[in-house]
């Protein structure tokens, strides 16, 4: 498949590259070039429709790890009407499949996230306003992203696979310590990439509707988020575990 | 009360300010600048200290989420102009509302989220919209979407209002009847409800209510919601 990665050189993107590369042509985007890389590289900033507009010509797919997350006006340009771009790109060349990315919050914000536990995907979105009790639109300015797909699906023949992560860790590095515990959702950036290769994967038709979203997490025993749906439709298996967080470290 | 009305270039916000001025302080703001003979300040509704200033002292928003009639900005094109507004504006507006403890907002939203359903069906709040992505539409969605974030985590009640297309009756005269009409004084008079004076007892932080023309032949009667909760009587009929 002729594969659109947006947003493709940040933190997730270089691992979706990964991915994908063995089985995908890839036309990688972003604001800021790759430092170095074997895939066609296009300049597209998600705040431009006419760029996203052409990226997306002859691509059978669109994977959009874009994101900024701190700035209030520019954060609602990339996650906002950069969605509203892509899905126009898609209905404007017939792509049919498209992977949307984000974090848990376009869901799970803090009146699921502070109270509830056994949350699925198959709930109405509570982003709340802001991430940390801040002033940082990233959340919601990703949940109407979110809106506009699910829109889009609604009124043309488009699918989004939605998937969601919430503390990204690169395996190597993982910046936590056992015996901590952790966010009860927590994933390598390796699995997340997988999980962009199986969505990719997937029959259309085999899935429950044309929007669909998916806890993208590691197993994991607190009981708030499961990864159950991703695993039954998308055949996510994570490889990169986490245990040693969740268990308390023996005194010696 | 003290009450800004965003929108000022529409001709709702102009009926809205006479009429409402006669008992309230009425400040009216727009991103372009208009003639009046009430408090008038531009703004753009950004991310910055002026929306605090817009919104300082006042008990209550009304919202109408309109771009001014024929707006243009040389760095977006119109389709992009009404999402940005409707979602990044109303954002920061509601924002600066919040921090600067204004109580209550009123958003004006659309009839036109329901435009899919077959006309037979009794449709009313208690129907999910179905947007299309026309951007005005999509819009207007999306406003509805980032006002129930704000009423749902802060501490700001948020009235949504949803019409149809607002007309006078003197000028509809002749016409064929359209369902959709709403007549700009039964409107100013929903706001009016919406405002609070008659919610006694209604405290919910977030609540819809369909704004639709009286209809004396209809099964079912419109806006039933409205007129039970908060005491919306329309008095302008298109057919007899
Ligand atoms: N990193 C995490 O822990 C985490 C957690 C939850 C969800 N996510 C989600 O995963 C996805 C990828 O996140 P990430 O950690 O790789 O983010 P990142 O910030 O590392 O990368 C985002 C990329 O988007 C690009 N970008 C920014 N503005 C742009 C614009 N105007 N046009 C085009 N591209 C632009 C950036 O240059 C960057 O390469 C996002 O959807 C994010 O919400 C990440």
């Amino acid at each position: 498949m002729n594969v659109l990665i947006l947003g493709g050189t940040g933190n997730l993107g270089p691992f979706v590259v990964n991915a994908l590369e063995p089985y995908h042509t890839l036309r990688v985007t972003d604001v800021n070039p790759p430092e170095d890389t074997a895939h066609e590289f296009r300049y597209v900033d998600m705040a431009s429709m006419t760029q996203v507009v052409e990226a997306a010509e002859g691509m059978d797919a669109i994977v959009n790890c874009s994101v900024l997350r701190e700035h209030r006006k520019i954060a609602f340009d990339v996650n906002t009407l950069g969605s509203y771009h892509m899905m126009s790109a898609a209905v404007t060349h017939g792509i049919k499949r498209v992977i949307n990315t984000g974090p848990h919050a376009i869901l799970t914000g803090p009146t699921y996230d502070h109270i509830d536990f056994m949350l699925t995907e198959d709930i109405p979105p509570h982003s709340g306003v802001d991430l940390v009790g801040g002033d940082n639109p990233y959340s919601i300015s990703k949940s109407l992203g979110q809106e506009i797909c699910k829109v889009f699906t609604e009124n043309y023949d488009v699918h989004v696979m939605c998937l969601l992560f919430c503390g990204l860790k690169n395996p190597e590095h993982p910046r936590f310590f056992p015996g901590r515990d952790v966010t009860p959702f927590v994933v390598s950036v390796r699995d997340a990439a997988e999980a962009c290769r199986l969505g990719l994967n997937v029959d259309l038709k085999s899935l429950p509707s044309k929007n669909e979203v998916f806890y993208i997490t590691t197993d994991i025993p607190h009981g708030k988020f499961s990864n159950a749906k991703a695993k039954r439709i998308l055949g996510f298996a994570p490889k990169d575990r986490f245990e040693v967080v969740w268990h308390k470290v023996a005194d010696n | 009360m003290n009450i800004l009305v965003t929108g000022a270039a529409s001709e709702l916000a102009h009926a809205l300010a006479s009429h409402l001025s006669e008992d309230h302080q009425i400040r009216l703001t727009d991103i372009v600048d208009i003639k009046t003979d009430l408090e008038f300040v531009r703004c753009d509704l950004g991310h910055d200290e002026t929306t605090n200033e817009l919104v300082r002292g006042m008990d209550n928003i009304i919202h109408l989420a309109e771009l001014p009639p024929d707006y243009s900005d040389d760095s977006l094109d119109s389709d992009n102009l009404t999402i940005d507004f409707l979602t990044r504006c109303t954002y920061n507006l509601l924002w600066a509302a919040v921090e600067e403890n204004v109580k209550k907002a009123v958003y004006g939203s659309t009839l036109e989220l329901f435009d899919k359903y077959d006309d037979d069906l009794t449709v009313n709040e208690n129907w999910r919209p179905l947007p299309s992505t026309d951007p005005y539409v999509l819009g207007k969605h999306l406003g509805e979407f980032t006002c129930k974030e704000f009423a749902r985590t802060s501490q700001i009640q948020i009235t949504c209002l949803r019409y149809g297309e607002i007309v006078r009756v003197e000028d509809v005269k002749g016409q064929p009847y359209d369902p959709a009409w709403i007549e700009i004084r039964d409107l100013v008079h929903a706001f009016e409800c919406a405002l609070g004076e008659k919610q006694a007892g209604l405290n919910r932080e977030w609540s819809v209510f369909h704004i639709e023309a009286d209809a004396p032949d209809a099964d079912y009667p419109p806006a039933r919601r409205a007129r039970g909760t908060i005491g919306y009587s329309p008095k302008y009929r298109f057919r007899e």
